[in-house]
Protein backbone atom coordinates (compact mmCIF):
# COMPACT_ATOMS: atom_id res chain seq x y z
CA UNK A 1 0.00 0.00 0.00
CA UNK A 2 2.75 2.33 0.96
CA UNK A 3 4.68 1.45 -2.18
CA UNK A 4 1.67 2.15 -4.47
CA UNK A 5 1.15 5.53 -2.85
CA UNK A 6 4.75 6.31 -3.53
CA UNK A 7 4.42 5.48 -7.23
CA UNK A 8 1.33 7.62 -7.49
CA UNK A 9 3.13 10.63 -6.09
CA UNK A 10 6.02 10.03 -8.42
CA UNK A 11 3.68 9.91 -11.41
CA UNK A 12 2.10 13.23 -10.42
CA UNK A 13 5.51 14.77 -10.03
CA UNK A 14 6.56 13.60 -13.49
CA UNK A 15 3.35 14.89 -15.03
CA UNK A 16 3.97 18.21 -13.38
CA UNK A 17 7.38 18.43 -14.97
CA UNK A 18 5.98 17.60 -18.38
CA UNK A 19 3.25 20.23 -18.16
CA UNK A 20 5.64 22.88 -16.92
CA UNK A 21 7.94 22.09 -19.79
CA UNK A 22 5.15 22.45 -22.33
CA UNK A 23 3.97 25.76 -20.87
CA UNK A 24 7.46 27.08 -20.81
CA UNK A 25 7.99 26.15 -24.44
CA UNK A 26 4.85 28.00 -25.54
CA UNK A 27 5.94 31.14 -23.72
CA UNK A 28 9.36 31.19 -25.34
CA UNK A 29 8.47 31.54 -29.01
CA UNK A 30 6.24 34.19 -30.47
CA UNK A 31 4.15 33.20 -33.45
CA UNK A 32 2.62 35.53 -36.01
CA UNK A 33 0.49 34.63 -38.99
CA UNK A 34 1.54 35.75 -42.46
CA UNK A 35 -1.59 36.08 -44.53
CA UNK A 36 -1.54 36.58 -48.33
CA UNK A 37 -4.52 38.90 -48.08
CA UNK A 38 -4.77 40.26 -51.63
CA UNK A 39 -2.31 38.34 -53.74
CA UNK A 40 -4.18 38.39 -57.07
CA UNK A 41 -3.92 41.23 -59.52
CA UNK A 42 -4.85 41.34 -63.18
CA UNK A 43 -4.12 43.93 -65.88
CA UNK A 44 -4.86 43.92 -69.59
CA UNK A 45 -4.15 46.70 -72.05
CA UNK A 46 -5.24 46.64 -75.70
CA UNK A 47 -4.27 49.88 -77.42
CA UNK A 48 -3.82 52.71 -74.99
CA UNK A 49 -3.75 52.07 -71.25
CA UNK A 50 -2.96 54.10 -68.19
CA UNK A 51 -0.21 54.10 -65.63
CA UNK A 52 0.45 57.10 -63.43
CA UNK A 53 4.05 56.85 -64.73
CA UNK A 54 6.16 54.08 -66.15
CA UNK A 55 6.23 51.43 -63.50
CA UNK A 56 9.99 51.52 -63.13
CA UNK A 57 10.10 55.30 -62.96
CA UNK A 58 10.74 58.12 -65.36
CA UNK A 59 9.42 58.66 -68.84
CA UNK A 60 12.43 57.61 -70.87
CA UNK A 61 14.20 54.37 -71.58
CA UNK A 62 16.18 52.85 -69.90
CA UNK A 63 14.15 53.10 -66.73
CA UNK A 64 15.28 54.64 -63.49
CA UNK A 65 15.13 51.26 -61.78
CA UNK A 66 15.07 47.62 -62.73
CA UNK A 67 12.51 45.32 -61.21
CA UNK A 68 12.02 44.53 -58.38
CA UNK A 69 12.99 48.07 -57.35
CA UNK A 70 10.06 49.62 -59.17
CA UNK A 71 6.69 51.02 -58.26
CA UNK A 72 5.63 54.01 -56.20
CA UNK A 73 8.31 53.46 -53.55
CA UNK A 74 10.95 54.13 -56.20
CA UNK A 75 9.19 56.89 -58.11
CA UNK A 76 7.34 54.57 -60.46
CA UNK A 77 3.69 54.53 -61.40
CA UNK A 78 0.70 52.31 -60.79
CA UNK A 79 -1.88 50.97 -63.24
CA UNK A 80 -5.10 52.85 -63.81
CA UNK A 81 -8.37 52.15 -65.57
CA UNK A 82 -8.67 53.40 -69.14
CA UNK A 83 -11.97 53.14 -70.98
CA UNK A 84 -10.70 54.23 -74.40
CA UNK A 85 -11.77 52.08 -77.34
CA UNK A 86 -9.18 52.24 -80.09
CA UNK A 87 -9.88 51.61 -83.74
CA UNK A 88 -7.98 49.78 -86.43
CA UNK A 89 -9.01 50.81 -89.93
CA UNK A 90 -8.24 50.91 -93.62
CA UNK A 91 -9.67 52.86 -96.54
CA UNK A 92 -9.75 51.13 -99.91
CA UNK A 93 -9.62 52.90 -103.24
CA UNK A 94 -12.51 52.00 -105.51
CA UNK A 95 -10.30 50.17 -107.95
CA UNK A 96 -8.71 47.93 -105.35
CA UNK A 97 -11.83 46.56 -103.67
CA UNK A 98 -11.85 42.79 -103.77
CA UNK A 99 -8.58 42.45 -105.67
CA UNK A 100 -7.27 39.86 -103.17
CA UNK A 101 -4.33 42.04 -102.21
CA UNK A 102 -4.22 42.38 -98.44
CA UNK A 103 -4.45 45.95 -97.26
CA UNK A 104 -2.47 47.12 -94.23
CA UNK A 105 -4.57 48.60 -91.46
CA UNK A 106 -3.55 51.33 -89.02
CA UNK A 107 -4.64 52.20 -85.54
CA UNK A 108 -5.51 55.41 -83.76
CA UNK A 109 -3.80 54.03 -80.65
CA UNK A 110 -0.80 56.05 -79.54
CA UNK A 111 0.54 53.31 -77.27
CA UNK A 112 4.06 52.57 -78.47
CA UNK A 113 5.98 52.33 -75.19
CA UNK A 114 5.68 49.62 -72.58
CA UNK A 115 4.40 50.95 -69.28
CA UNK A 116 6.74 48.53 -67.53
CA UNK A 117 9.90 50.43 -68.34
CA UNK A 118 9.17 52.91 -71.11
CA UNK A 119 10.75 50.79 -73.83
CA UNK A 120 9.51 51.71 -77.34
CA UNK A 121 8.09 48.28 -78.09
CA UNK A 122 5.51 48.96 -80.81
CA UNK A 123 5.44 51.18 -83.89
CA UNK A 124 2.36 53.31 -84.26
CA UNK A 125 0.16 53.71 -86.18
CA UNK A 126 0.94 50.42 -87.92
CA UNK A 127 0.89 48.32 -84.73
CA UNK A 128 -1.52 47.87 -81.85
CA UNK A 129 -0.04 47.28 -78.39
CA UNK A 130 -1.46 44.43 -76.34
CA UNK A 131 -0.02 43.53 -72.94
CA UNK A 132 -0.77 42.64 -69.38
CA UNK A 133 0.03 40.47 -66.41
CA UNK A 134 -1.57 38.59 -63.60
CA UNK A 135 -0.20 38.17 -60.15
CA UNK A 136 -0.93 35.09 -58.09
CA UNK A 137 0.66 33.75 -54.92
CA UNK A 138 1.52 30.16 -54.17
CA UNK A 139 3.75 29.35 -57.12
CA UNK A 140 3.41 29.12 -60.84
CA UNK A 141 -0.10 28.41 -62.01
CA UNK A 142 -1.67 27.81 -65.38
CA UNK A 143 -1.42 30.81 -67.67
CA UNK A 144 -4.16 33.35 -67.96
CA UNK A 145 -5.87 33.37 -71.32
CA UNK A 146 -6.91 36.32 -73.42
CA UNK A 147 -9.89 35.83 -75.68
CA UNK A 148 -11.54 37.89 -78.36
CA UNK A 149 -15.31 37.95 -78.61
CA UNK A 150 -15.95 38.61 -82.27
CA UNK A 151 -19.22 39.46 -84.04
CA UNK A 152 -20.04 37.63 -87.23
CA UNK A 153 -19.39 40.62 -89.43
CA UNK A 154 -18.61 44.27 -89.79
CA UNK A 155 -21.74 46.18 -90.70
CA UNK A 156 -22.37 49.29 -92.76
CA UNK A 157 -24.99 51.94 -92.05
CA UNK A 158 -27.17 50.41 -94.74
CA UNK A 159 -26.95 46.92 -93.23
CA UNK A 160 -24.55 45.30 -95.68
CA UNK A 161 -21.77 43.24 -94.12
CA UNK A 162 -18.19 42.05 -94.39
CA UNK A 163 -17.22 38.83 -92.58
CA UNK A 164 -14.89 39.48 -89.64
CA UNK A 165 -12.70 36.70 -90.99
CA UNK A 166 -11.49 39.22 -93.58
CA UNK A 167 -9.22 40.66 -90.88
CA UNK A 168 -5.97 38.99 -89.80
CA UNK A 169 -2.91 40.05 -87.87
CA UNK A 170 0.75 39.27 -87.36
CA UNK A 171 2.63 39.68 -84.10
CA UNK A 172 6.05 41.01 -83.12
CA UNK A 173 7.78 43.51 -80.86
CA UNK A 174 10.82 45.72 -81.24
CA UNK A 175 13.92 43.84 -80.09
CA UNK A 176 11.85 40.78 -79.29
CA UNK A 177 13.37 37.49 -80.46
CA UNK A 178 11.22 35.25 -78.27
CA UNK A 179 7.88 33.72 -79.13
CA UNK A 180 5.13 36.26 -78.69
CA UNK A 181 2.61 35.70 -75.90
CA UNK A 182 -0.12 37.16 -78.11
CA UNK A 183 -0.08 35.09 -81.27
CA UNK A 184 -0.86 35.90 -84.88
CA UNK A 185 -4.21 34.91 -86.31
CA UNK A 186 -7.36 35.84 -88.12
CA UNK A 187 -10.73 36.65 -86.63
CA UNK A 188 -13.47 34.07 -86.62
CA UNK A 189 -16.73 35.26 -88.06
CA UNK A 190 -18.72 35.21 -84.87
CA UNK A 191 -17.46 33.51 -81.74
CA UNK A 192 -14.90 33.57 -78.98
CA UNK A 193 -11.31 32.78 -79.83
CA UNK A 194 -8.12 32.64 -77.77
CA UNK A 195 -5.58 35.21 -78.89
CA UNK A 196 -2.88 34.86 -76.26
CA UNK A 197 -1.70 33.53 -72.94
CA UNK A 198 -0.07 35.27 -70.03
CA UNK A 199 2.18 33.25 -67.72
CA UNK A 200 1.62 33.86 -64.03
CA UNK A 201 3.72 36.62 -62.50
CA UNK A 202 5.21 37.73 -65.80
CA UNK A 203 4.72 40.85 -67.88
CA UNK A 204 3.55 39.82 -71.39
CA UNK A 205 3.27 42.14 -74.38
CA UNK A 206 3.13 42.03 -78.17
CA UNK A 207 2.45 44.34 -81.08
CA UNK A 208 -0.19 43.36 -83.60
CA UNK A 209 -0.14 44.42 -87.23
CA UNK A 210 -3.58 44.10 -88.79
CA UNK A 211 -4.49 43.67 -92.42
CA UNK A 212 -7.68 43.38 -94.43
CA UNK A 213 -7.66 40.32 -96.70
CA UNK A 214 -9.74 42.04 -99.38
CA UNK A 215 -11.13 38.90 -100.97
CA UNK A 216 -14.77 39.98 -101.02
CA UNK A 217 -16.57 42.76 -102.90
CA UNK A 218 -18.95 44.52 -100.56
CA UNK A 219 -21.09 47.53 -101.38
CA UNK A 220 -19.45 50.89 -100.88
CA UNK A 221 -19.75 52.21 -97.37
CA UNK A 222 -18.18 52.40 -93.93
CA UNK A 223 -18.15 49.08 -92.13
CA UNK A 224 -17.60 48.84 -88.39
CA UNK A 225 -17.52 46.16 -85.75
CA UNK A 226 -16.24 45.88 -82.21
CA UNK A 227 -14.16 43.09 -80.73
CA UNK A 228 -14.11 42.60 -76.98
CA UNK A 229 -10.89 41.30 -75.39
CA UNK A 230 -11.13 39.47 -72.10
CA UNK A 231 -8.39 38.19 -69.83
CA UNK A 232 -9.25 35.23 -67.62
CA UNK A 233 -6.90 34.07 -64.84
CA UNK A 234 -7.16 30.63 -63.22
CA UNK B 1 46.36 -1.61 -10.39
CA UNK B 2 47.00 0.08 -13.60
CA UNK B 3 44.32 -1.91 -15.33
CA UNK B 4 41.85 -0.93 -12.62
CA UNK B 5 42.57 2.79 -12.91
CA UNK B 6 42.24 3.07 -16.63
CA UNK B 7 38.46 2.61 -16.77
CA UNK B 8 38.02 5.17 -13.99
CA UNK B 9 40.04 7.72 -15.89
CA UNK B 10 38.06 7.04 -18.98
CA UNK B 11 34.73 7.55 -17.22
CA UNK B 12 35.94 10.67 -15.46
CA UNK B 13 37.07 12.10 -18.75
CA UNK B 14 33.78 11.27 -20.35
CA UNK B 15 31.84 12.84 -17.52
CA UNK B 16 33.84 16.02 -17.75
CA UNK B 17 33.26 16.15 -21.47
CA UNK B 18 29.53 15.88 -21.01
CA UNK B 19 29.48 18.53 -18.33
CA UNK B 20 31.50 20.91 -20.47
CA UNK B 21 29.22 20.34 -23.43
CA UNK B 22 26.17 21.07 -21.33
CA UNK B 23 27.73 24.20 -19.95
CA UNK B 24 28.51 25.48 -23.45
CA UNK B 25 25.00 24.88 -24.79
CA UNK B 26 23.41 26.30 -21.66
CA UNK B 27 24.93 29.74 -22.30
CA UNK B 28 22.30 30.52 -24.91
CA UNK B 29 18.88 30.47 -23.30
CA UNK B 30 15.53 31.26 -24.81
CA UNK B 31 13.92 34.17 -22.99
CA UNK B 32 10.38 34.12 -21.71
CA UNK B 33 8.46 36.51 -23.99
CA UNK B 34 4.98 35.52 -22.86
CA UNK B 35 4.22 39.19 -22.14
CA UNK B 36 4.75 40.17 -25.76
CA UNK B 37 1.71 41.45 -27.64
CA UNK B 38 1.19 41.92 -31.36
CA UNK B 39 -0.59 45.15 -32.23
CA UNK B 40 -2.39 43.47 -35.13
CA UNK B 41 -3.70 39.91 -35.33
CA UNK B 42 -1.83 38.95 -38.48
CA UNK B 43 0.56 40.22 -41.11
CA UNK B 44 -1.17 41.11 -44.35
CA UNK B 45 1.28 40.09 -47.07
CA UNK B 46 1.30 42.03 -50.33
CA UNK B 47 3.44 42.03 -53.44
CA UNK B 48 6.66 43.98 -53.05
CA UNK B 49 6.15 45.16 -56.61
CA UNK B 50 2.66 45.38 -58.01
CA UNK B 51 3.87 44.50 -61.48
CA UNK B 52 6.02 41.50 -62.41
CA UNK B 53 9.00 41.75 -64.73
CA UNK B 54 9.16 40.37 -68.27
CA UNK B 55 11.36 37.51 -67.07
CA UNK B 56 8.96 36.59 -64.31
CA UNK B 57 11.20 37.83 -61.48
CA UNK B 58 10.34 40.21 -58.68
CA UNK B 59 7.86 37.99 -56.89
CA UNK B 60 8.63 38.82 -53.30
CA UNK B 61 5.83 39.47 -50.87
CA UNK B 62 6.23 41.74 -47.89
CA UNK B 63 4.16 42.48 -44.82
CA UNK B 64 4.60 44.62 -41.74
CA UNK B 65 3.36 44.53 -38.20
CA UNK B 66 4.18 46.10 -34.86
CA UNK B 67 4.83 44.07 -31.74
CA UNK B 68 5.12 45.30 -28.18
CA UNK B 69 7.98 43.12 -27.02
CA UNK B 70 8.02 42.34 -23.31
CA UNK B 71 10.67 39.85 -22.24
CA UNK B 72 11.43 38.51 -18.81
CA UNK B 73 15.13 38.93 -18.08
CA UNK B 74 14.79 38.62 -14.31
CA UNK B 75 17.02 35.52 -14.21
CA UNK B 76 19.90 37.66 -15.45
CA UNK B 77 19.25 40.70 -13.29
CA UNK B 78 22.44 42.51 -12.25
CA UNK B 79 24.43 40.54 -14.79
CA UNK B 80 25.55 41.43 -18.28
CA UNK B 81 24.30 39.60 -21.30
CA UNK B 82 23.67 39.65 -25.01
CA UNK B 83 20.16 39.30 -26.34
CA UNK B 84 19.55 37.98 -29.83
CA UNK B 85 16.47 37.86 -31.99
CA UNK B 86 16.34 34.41 -33.55
CA UNK B 87 14.29 33.49 -36.60
CA UNK B 88 14.50 29.70 -36.94
CA UNK B 89 14.40 27.99 -40.32
CA UNK B 90 10.78 26.97 -40.74
CA UNK B 91 7.94 26.51 -43.14
CA UNK B 92 6.93 27.71 -45.65
CA UNK B 93 10.61 28.32 -46.56
CA UNK B 94 13.38 30.91 -46.55
CA UNK B 95 12.30 34.33 -45.35
CA UNK B 96 13.80 37.60 -44.27
CA UNK B 97 12.89 39.81 -41.36
CA UNK B 98 13.86 43.43 -40.82
CA UNK B 99 12.78 45.55 -37.89
CA UNK B 100 12.98 48.98 -36.42
CA UNK B 101 12.78 49.76 -32.74
CA UNK B 102 12.10 52.64 -30.41
CA UNK B 103 15.57 52.49 -28.93
CA UNK B 104 15.62 49.86 -26.21
CA UNK B 105 16.74 47.20 -28.69
CA UNK B 106 18.86 47.51 -31.80
CA UNK B 107 17.23 47.57 -35.24
CA UNK B 108 18.38 44.93 -37.65
CA UNK B 109 17.64 42.24 -40.15
CA UNK B 110 17.94 38.48 -40.20
CA UNK B 111 17.42 35.60 -42.58
CA UNK B 112 15.61 32.54 -41.34
CA UNK B 113 17.94 30.07 -39.69
CA UNK B 114 19.98 32.84 -38.08
CA UNK B 115 19.95 35.24 -35.16
CA UNK B 116 21.02 38.86 -34.73
CA UNK B 117 22.12 40.84 -31.69
CA UNK B 118 19.52 43.29 -30.38
CA UNK B 119 21.00 44.14 -26.98
CA UNK B 120 24.34 43.89 -25.23
CA UNK B 121 25.05 45.17 -21.75
CA UNK B 122 23.96 45.03 -18.15
CA UNK B 123 20.54 43.70 -17.23
CA UNK B 124 19.22 46.29 -14.81
CA UNK B 125 15.50 45.59 -14.82
CA UNK B 126 13.55 42.32 -14.57
CA UNK B 127 11.70 43.06 -17.81
CA UNK B 128 12.76 44.74 -21.02
CA UNK B 129 10.25 46.34 -23.36
CA UNK B 130 10.27 47.95 -26.77
CA UNK B 131 7.93 48.29 -29.72
CA UNK B 132 9.34 46.67 -32.81
CA UNK B 133 8.01 47.14 -36.32
CA UNK B 134 8.67 43.98 -38.26
CA UNK B 135 8.73 43.54 -42.02
CA UNK B 136 8.67 39.98 -43.29
CA UNK B 137 9.82 39.18 -46.83
CA UNK B 138 9.43 35.89 -48.63
CA UNK B 139 8.84 34.45 -52.06
CA UNK B 140 5.23 34.74 -53.13
CA UNK B 141 5.47 31.23 -54.54
CA UNK B 142 5.57 29.97 -50.96
CA UNK B 143 2.43 31.81 -49.90
CA UNK B 144 -0.31 29.38 -50.79
CA UNK B 145 -2.21 30.14 -47.62
CA UNK B 146 -1.83 31.88 -44.29
CA UNK B 147 1.18 30.48 -42.44
CA UNK B 148 2.37 30.77 -38.83
CA UNK B 149 5.90 32.05 -38.33
CA UNK B 150 7.77 31.93 -35.03
CA UNK B 151 10.69 33.85 -33.64
CA UNK B 152 12.16 34.18 -30.18
CA UNK B 153 14.73 36.02 -28.12
CA UNK B 154 17.82 34.33 -26.75
CA UNK B 155 20.17 35.37 -23.95
CA UNK B 156 23.88 34.70 -24.03
CA UNK B 157 25.35 35.30 -20.60
CA UNK B 158 28.70 37.07 -20.39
Amino acid sequence: MHARFGRSRLRRALLGVVFLGAGSSLAHAYTVTLDPASPQTIYLQVGVGSFTADYCGGTTYPPTHATPNCGPSFGGGTPEKNTTINTVSVTLATGSVGNKTAQAMTTNSTAANSFLDGYAFCNVPSQLYIGGFFRTAGGTTAAATVTATVPASLTSTTGTTIPFSQIQWTTSGNGDADAEPFTEGAFVSGGVQTVGTVASNSWAESCWTFSYLNTVVPAAGTYTGAVLYTMSAP
Amino acid sequence: MSAARCPATFFLGLALTIILAQAASAKSITIDDSGTMALSPSVSMRWRTATPSRSGGGNSMIGSMSVRVHINVAPWLKHSGRIYLSLPAQQPGPMGLTWTTQGRFLPGQVQSGNRVLVYSGPITTPFMEDTLTFQFTLDGALMRRAVPVSYHFEMDED
